[in-house]
C-alpha cells in the first residue's frame, strides 16, 4: 500500500504489517502491557518505514487495540475499578516525572539497566530463580 | 349398664391418652438424648478482627471422632479454570472452561493434626497436587461442603470460539457430585497452595473436645466469615460468624478478592511508569508481572493495567495529529489489526493458568530485552541518531506550518 507523508511516498508492506499488528495486539491485550516496543521495530524494521512516519501513526494502532482490550476485559469482569483508581493517578505521575528526568541521563545507560532488569524479571518468572 | 359402658369408654379414654402422652415424653427425651450426644458445640475466642488475625476455635463433638472445621468468608471472587487435561480413555481433551463468581475470598479445611503428613505429602508435590486427594486422604470427603455447593458455569470451548472472543457454549449445569469435583479444582487454582486451603491445627482431645487455631491473613477480605466444625454431612455446628474490619490505608479490591495497602501500588506503579517512560516502553512490562508475583490474579492485572494508558495514549494522539504527524489511512489500517487482537487477547488471559501466564511473559520480556540490547549497539545508535536528527526536523517544519495555519486562519 501506498501512504503519503509530508510530501514523500512510502510503501507500506501489508503482508507483514497487518498479521504483525495482530500478533502484537494479542501479547499485549493477554498481558495488559503497552505494544508500542514491539510495534515500532515492526514498522521500522520489517516494513521498513522511516521514524518519522512510525512515531504517530504506531501510536494509533496502539491505541485501538489498547480500547479493544480495555473493553474486552471489562465486560470479562477483570477490571478492578479500586486497583485502577490507584494505578491511574501513578501512571499519571510516572508520565510527569519520566521526561523530567530523562534530560539529565544517558538514555543507552536506561537501556542496558532495563535489559539487565527484564533478564532477572523473566528468570524469575520462568521460575530459574 | 349404660353408666357402666360410659365409664369404660371415658377411662378408656383417659388411659390412651395419657399412655400416648407417656410414649410422646419417651420419644421426646430420646431425641433430645441423641442430639446431645451428636451435636458439635463450637467457640471462638474472639468475633471481631482488623486486618485478619489469629483465631482460636474450641468446642466439643462426640467422643472418638474425627472432626473438620471449615473456616469461609462472606465476600466472593472468581475461579475459572480451564480443563484440557486429556480423558484417561480416550485421550481426548475435552477444552470445558469452569468459572465461578462464588469462590469464597477464603477459604480453610482444617483436618485433625494427624493428618499432617498428608498436606506434606500434597506440599512436596508442588504443582502437582490435588485437592480432591487431598481431602480423599485426610476423611474429608462427607464434611468437605461449602465450596462443593457454589454455583459453577461450564463452557464448551472451541478453537474457533476463542478466536471469536467467546467464551463457547454454555453447557447444562452440572449433578451434585460433578458440581463437588471441579469446585475442587476450582479452589486449587484460586488459592494454588496447600497451606491456602488446608490446614492440621486441630487438636482432638479423647473426651472430644478439640482446638482448632486459623490465622487469617492480613491481606485477607473485610466481612463476615463463618466458622462451622464438622463431623461429618449432618453432624455439625452451627456457624460462628466472625467479623472482620478493614481500615485506610487498607483497601479492599473486590475483584482481585485480596485488601491491599493503598500506597504500594501507587509507589510501584508511579516509579515503575517512571522508569518505563525512560526506558522507552510501557510500564505494564514490569509492573504487571510484579503484581502478579504479589499475588494478584493475572487477569485483574492484565485488565485493570491496560487502561491506564489509555488516556496518555489519546493525549499523545490528539498532539501528533495537531501537527499532522500521524498518517491516518496506515495507522488506522493497522489499528483495525490491533483491534481484532485485543479482541481476543483478554479471552486468551482467562483461559491460561498462572504458570502458562509466567511462562509467556518470561519469554516476552527475554525477547523485549534482546530487542533493547540491540538498541544500544554501535550500528543502530548512528542509524537512530540519522532518524532521530531527521525526526526532530520534521517535527520543526510540522509545528512550525501548524502554528503558521492557525495564525493564517486568525
Amino acid at each position: 500500500m501506498k501512504i503519503e507523508f509530508w510530501g514523500q511516498e512510502f510503501k507500506a508492506n501489508l503482508f507483514i504489517g497487518i498479521p504483525g499488528a495482530f500478533l502484537i495486539s494479542i501479547l499485549s491485550s493477554m498481558f495488559g502491557f503497552g505494544g508500542g516496543p514491539f510495534m515500532v521495530p515492526l514498522m521500522t524494521v520489517f516494513m521498513r518505514l522511516p521514524m518519522y512516519v512510525v512515531v504517530g501513526s504506531s501510536l494509533l494502532a496502539i491505541f485501538f487495540n489498547t480500547l479493544m482490550g480495555t473493553a474486552r476485559h471489562y465486560g470479562f469482569g477483570n477490571f478492578d475499578l479500586i486497583l485502577f483508581l490507584i494505578m491511574f493517578p501513578a501512571a499519571i505521575l510516572g508520565g510527569y516525572l519520566g521526561p523530567k528526568i530523562a534530560k539529565r541521563i544517558s538514555p543507552i545507560a536506561v537501556k542496558r539497566a532495563a535489559v539487565v532488569g527484564l533478564l532477572i524479571l523473566a528468570m524469575s518468572l520462568l521460575g530459574i530463580f | 349398664m349404660k353408666k357402666l359402658l360410659s365409664f369404660i369408654t371415658i377411662s378408656l379414654v383417659i388411659a390412651c391418652f395419657t399412655v400416648s402422652g407417656y410414649a410422646q415424653n419417651d420419644t421426646e427425651q430420646k431425641k433430645t438424648e441423641d442430639t446431645q450426644k451428636e451435636t458439635v458445640t463450637i467457640q471462638v475466642d474472639k468475633t471481631q478482627l482488623s486486618g485478619g488475625g489469629k483465631i482460636t476455635i474450641t468446642g466439643k463433638a462426640p467422643a472418638g471422632k474425627d472432626v473438620y472445621v471449615e473456616v469461609y468468608s462472606e465476600r466472593k471472587v472468581r475461579a475459572a479454570r480451564l480443563d484440557s487435561d486429556p480423558d484417561p480413555k480416550t485421550g481426548k481433551r475435552p477444552y470445558i472452561f469452569y468459572m465461578t463468581d462464588d469462590m469464597p475470598a477464603l477459604y480453610r479445611l482444617i483436618v485433625p493434626e494427624k493428618y499432617k503428613s498428608v498436606l506434606e505429602d500434597a506440599k512436596a508435590k508442588k504443582g502437582k497436587w490435588s485437592v480432591s486427594e487431598v481431602i480423599k486422604n485426610t476423611g474429608a470427603d462427607a464434611v468437605y461442603g461449602y465450596p462443593a455447593k457454589i454455583k459453577i458455569d461450564r463452557y464448551q470451548t472451541t478453537l474457533w470460539a476463542s478466536i471469536i472472543g467467546s467464551r463457547g457454549e454454555k453447557l447444562e449445569p452440572m449433578d451434585e457430585k460433578e458440581n463437588k469435583k471441579r469446585s475442587m479444582q476450582l479452589l486449587k487454582a484460586k488459592f494454588r497452595s496447600v497451606g491456602n486451603v488446608f490446614s492440621s491445627k486441630l487438636k482432638i482431645e479423647q473426651d472430644g473436645t478439640f482446638k482448632a487455631e486459623v490465622e487469617l491473613p492480613a491481606n485477607t477480605a473485610p466481612g463476615k466469615y463463618f466458622v462451622v466444625a464438622k463431623v461429618d454431612k449432618d453432624i455439625k455446628s452451627e456457624p460462628l460468624v466472625i467479623e472482620n474490619v478493614v481500615s485506610f490505608p487498607n483497601v479492599y479490591l473486590p475483584n482481585a478478592g485480596r485488601t491491599v495497602n493503598i500506597f504500594w501500588p501507587f509507589i510501584l506503579a508511579a516509579a515503575i511508569t517512571t522508569f518505563g517512560v525512560l526506558m522507552g516502553a510501557g510500564g505494564g512490562f514490569i509492573l504487571n508481572p510484579i503484581l502478579v508475583m504479589f499475588g494478584l490474579p493475572h487477569t485483574v492485572v492484565a485488565g485493570t493495567v491496560m487502561p491506564t494508558v489509555l488516556f496518555s495514549q489519546a493525549t499523545g494522539i490528539y498532539n501528533y495529529s495537531k501537527i499532522k504527524f500521524i498518517n491516518w489511512k496506515l495507522g488506522i489500517i493497522m489499528g483495525i489489526a490491533a483491534a481484532a487482537g485485543g479482541f481476543i487477547g483478554p479471552k486468551l488471559t482467562e483461559l491460561i493458568t498462572l504458570d502458562q501466564y509466567k511462562f509467556l511473559f518470561g519469554w516476552i520480556l527475554i525477547i523485549l530485552a534482546a530487542l533493547m540490547l540491540w538498541q544500544t549497539t554501535p550500528k543502530y545508535l548512528e542509524k537512530n541518531k540519522k532518524e532521530q536528527a531527521i525526526l526532530k526536523e520534521f517535527k520543526k517544519r510540522a509545528e512550525e506550518s501548524a502554528k503558521k495555519k492557525q495564525q493564517g486562519g486568525n
